[in-house]
């Protein structure tokens, strides 16, 4: 049971943070700046969200919280907030990881579109609360929509590229006994 | 559903969720001093990106770069037909450029006739794009020149014909520019033939809409636009673009600066006006050092 050793997920987690790192410095990269007429996808809390569904061992809520605070500083956002509710997000779907290990990709994309959505819209409401000066609504609708449309080449990626999968019954049965 | 996941979840999952609460509200509460106390968090965010982005140029700068050359390559399919262009563009320039030559010295002849003192205030700094604000909401690009070669917070950059932005936030070694395309960048600026002040107001869309005109009728697509200098803030007289209509009505501005590639910015060394406040004291008699100490009149350029 090699894949489920703490050296194995501390490699892992590691791969989390180097990733995190790099779609950040990519991000930051000053390629186009024109506005642009539509916004991107957010590429980070959707590969977050892939990997707490896949192997939540991989992704300690904590690795979350830390790198979404960074990212709050670096991209000019308010700093916390967004990462706050990333958190919450990413929490809801670890405790629902293991109940979508059976169903088919379509509910779980369904899942993660729902929890974006919400984490999107709190982020809105929050934001108008506090009178912080605040993106467009339209435009960051524009924005979850395309996020969430990336999901599954998010998933895939995840799959393939980093090959963090669902544990199998076995291996979940043995991680049993060795908690 | 933790009942079939086995007894030891049963210890561990109240501990994580009071972790996990914590950290939650450890966040929020960093959300909230920044909105109650924002100049000390944003001064923080400054110092962190100034400690940290630095150390990164070395991935910054080459692959922006090799980024580029790539945008560039694929123009290569057109250059004949470029080559011809450039051609005669330069052909027009040549006559443009004799003509500036005539008038600067014209100029030059007539500011030496009526003993002007040219303000100072223009000697720039460049610094070089580090990297930008990585979410499509913000305009700002950070600079790899900062508090330590002399910048201030207000002074305004351009490239090498327009205005892009102003500085707003200095680190030791970094500094960032919030581009005129950003939402919170408001710029007063003067619509040239009619001589209106106005705002340009940035809506995070290319083509800034101008507001606050007095009469819109009295300005046509085409028109320059020019800072204004009003509040003393900002230089007046910097190239900031042409008005165009918009598909809205709206008008806009048309930026003179290339924003499709920002490389380089100068930064402009400003010092704000000198005001005349007191209407001037008596000069007595052996009070000789009083009418050498008054404060300086502004100049206007």
């Amino acid at each position: 049971m090699d894949s489920a050793s703490p050296v194995h997920n501390w490699i892992y987690r590691g791969i989390f943070l180097s990733v995190a790192a790099t779609i950040i410095l990519i991000q930051l990269l000053p390629l186009d700046t024109l506005p642009p007429s539509i916004p991107a996808p957010d590429v980070l809390p959707i590969l977050t969200f892939a990997w707490v569904l896949r192997r939540p061992e991989y992704v300690p809520i904590a690795l979350v919280g830390l790198v979404f605070l960074f990212a709050d500083l670096f991209f000019m956002r308010p700093p916390g907030l967004w990462a706050a509710l990333i958190v919450v997000g990413a929490e809801v779907l670890r405790a629902r990881g293991l109940a979508f290990r059976e169903m088919p990709f379509i509910f779980e994309w369904a899942l993660v579109g729902a929890v974006m959505a919400a984490v999107t819209l709190a982020n809105q409401v929050v934001l108008a609360i506090t009178v912080t000066p605040a993106p467009g609504l339209a435009a960051s609708l524009i924005q979850m929509v395309l996020t969430i449309l990336i999901y599954p080449a998010a998933a895939i990626v995840t799959r393939l590229l980093f090959k963090v999968r669902r544990p199998t019954p076995g291996e979940l049965s043995a991680r049993r006994v060795r908690l | 559903m933790a009942r079939d996941r086995g007894n030891s979840d049963t210890f561990v999952r109240p501990i994580r969720q009071i972790l996990v609460a914590g950290l939650v509200l450890f966040l929020v509460l960093i959300f909230l001093v920044w909105r109650i106390d924002n100049p000390r968090v944003e001064r923080f965010r400054t110092n962190m990106i100034d400690r940290v982005l630095p150390n990164f140029d070395w991935v910054l700068l080459p692959v922006t770069g090799a980024a580029n050359m790539v945008s560039d390559f694929q123009s290569y399919a057109r250059v004949y037909q470029q080559n011809q262009e450039l051609r005669r563009e330069l052909q027009q320039m040549k006559s443009w450029k004799e003509a500036a030559l005539q008038l600067e010295q014209k100029n030059a002849k007539l500011l030496d006739l009526n003993n002007v003192r040219l303000d100072p205030k223009f000697t720039f700094i460049t610094g070089v794009v580090l990297a930008d604000s990585g979410s499509p909401f913000r305009q700002s690009v950070l600079l790899n020149i900062g508090g330590q070669d002399g910048l201030q917070d207000g002074w305004a950059a351009m490239d090498g014909i327009g205005l892009v932005g102003r500085i707003s936030g200095v680190g030791r070694k970094t500094s960032r520019v919030i581009l005129l395309t950003d939402r919170s960048s408001r710029i007063p600026v003067t619509v040239q033939p009619s001589g209106q002040t106005a705002l340009l107001v940035g809506d995070n869309s290319a083509l800034p809409p101008i507001e606050f005109l007095e009469a819109p009728e009295r300005v046509r697509p085409g028109d320059r636009v020019v800072s204004s200098g009003d509040g003393g803030v900002f230089p007046a007289g910097l190239l900031v673009g042409q008005v165009a209509e918009g598909r809205d009505g709206l008008l806009r501005v048309r930026l003179t600066a290339d924003y499709e590639r920002l490389e380089f910015l100068r930064i402009l060394r400003t010092h704000p006006a000198e005001a005349v406040s007191d209407p001037g004291a008596l000069v007595l008699p052996g009070d000789q050092p009083v009418d050498e100490a008054s404060p300086e009149v502004a100049q206007d350029g």
